[in-house]
């Protein structure tokens, strides 16, 4: 890769805004003219002359696109004030992409929000001295591939003139962006045709012993697939404890696994917290702990 | 009790005859709120019969843990737990909780 496209990639590992968050791997771009860009875009890291490879993937691959943004460096810049009411006439509530620039006119982030006028209110009122002027361009049809492509635009046409990043969107810099990445779920085996040598309870019974607080949900953390998952999820996030989570439904690395945990555990549904290797409960039972202050106590060492 | 006569009635039904009597329950409300699940990751198929909030008053729950009551609960219900029985919300309080509140 060369050098604009690196630190594009860089930037592409670092949370664009805590609403947003794109979580794109790997692209490739070839060539750029004004208007029109083109991108390969590859949602996951999978080689596209695999026969698993769906035509739907080849056709998303490679997508020709032409918008109607205009150039990071020829749009204008409104001021912010951080007066009442500022935010309701001046920027406007739909999706898009916006550059924040602090008092002596240096770029300091690139952003995508499903509603500008709220993100800039929020970060004028986190970053008030860093928040002085703002670009933004509303961008139509505003999926998640659209505003990622505006964003990209005009992070490249940055990247293009001053050789870098803005420093809001270094990766690992969280001062304009609330949450950093989620922890990925923990895998019990290594795939499904990988024959284990140790059998899928004993893996069980080290995984909640060696951790802290383990919780079986279905789904990823990021996206539960059932309501009472999300809301065990929900209510360990918002408690900020530090939790490992395994995704019951993962047919591959996680094959057998619901079977042999509802044995192991003697409980017939999920999602299962596990703290210091005991069986606390599922949603119902964390809900009420976590509404009667008893949760608080079960972690405080 | 003959099983094919107990296959005519719902499961709620069922589930009540198992509670009931086994919990000495002074209170037992049983919902089936499948229908809010219809369609989320498990559920193949039919979406009916297979969530349901239960709400349970029982001296038998004196001096037990939440988790020790329900997995209470949960064994008196196995078959169904293997007959499609997806998930369960549980309230399971002691006559002297309700009579606090």
């Amino acid at each position: 890769m060369d050098e604009p496209q690196k630190i594009m990639a860089t930037a592409l590992r670092a949370p664009l805004c805590s609403r947003l968050i794109p979580s794109l791997k790997s692209y490739s771009l070839s060539s750029a003219s004004p208007q029109a860009l083109h991108f390969n875009l590859l949602s996951k890291p999978l080689s596209l002359s695999s026969p698993h490879a769906s035509s739907k993937l080849r056709k998303r691959a490679s997508l020709t696109l032409v918008f109607s943004l205009q150039k990071l460096s020829e749009t204008q810049a409104f001021p912010v004030s951080g007066e009442e009411g500022e935010f309701l006439g001046k920027f406007p509530s739909d999706s898009g992409v916006y550059a924040v620039f602090d008092k002596d006119s240096h770029l300091q982030f690139i952003g995508i929000s499903r509603s500008i006028a709220a993100s800039v209110a929020a970060h004028k009122k986190a970053l008030p001295e860093l928040c002085f002027s703002v670009k933004f361009g509303v961008v139509d049809d505003p999926d998640r591939a659209a505003l990622t492509n505006a964003w990209k635009s005009w992070m490249e046409e940055r990247i293009s003139s001053v050789g870098k990043v803005p420093p809001g969107n270094e990766s690992g810099n969280t001062t304009w962006v609330r949450r950093p990445r989620q922890k990925p779920d923990l895998r019990l085996t290594p795939g499904r045709h990988v024959q284990l040598t140790v059998p899928l309870e004993e893996l069980i019974d080290q995984l909640v012993k060696e951790n802290e607080v383990v919780v079986f949900i279905k789904g990823s953390r990021s996206s539960p697939l059932c309501g009472f998952s999300q809301r065990v999820v929900g209510i360990l996030n918002e408690a900020g404890v530090d939790y490992e989570s395994v995704d019951v439904l993962d047919e591959e690395y996680n094959s057998g696994l619901r079977e042999t945990l509802k044995m192991y555990s003697n409980w017939p549904t999920f999602p299962q917290v596990f703290v210091k290797g005991e069986l606390v409960g599922g949603a119902d039972i964390l809900s009420s702990m976590a509404d009667n202050g008893s949760l608080a106590q079960l972690f405080r060492r | 009790m003959a099983s094919r006569a107990n296959a005519m009635l719902s499961r709620a039904s069922r589930m009540k005859q198992k509670l009931q009597t086994a919990l000495e329950a002074s209170v037992l409300e049983i919902e089936d709120v499948s229908y809010q699940h219809a369609g989320h990751a498990g559920v193949k198929g039919d979406a009916t019969e297979t969530h349901f909030n239960v709400k349970i008053v029982s001296p038998k729950f004196e001096g037990q843990s939440l988790v020790k009551r329900h997995r209470l609960v949960y064994d008196l219900l196995t078959e169904e737990l293997q007959s499609g029985l997806h998930a369960l919300s549980i309230v399971a309080k002691t006559p002297q909780e309700v009579g606090r509140s």
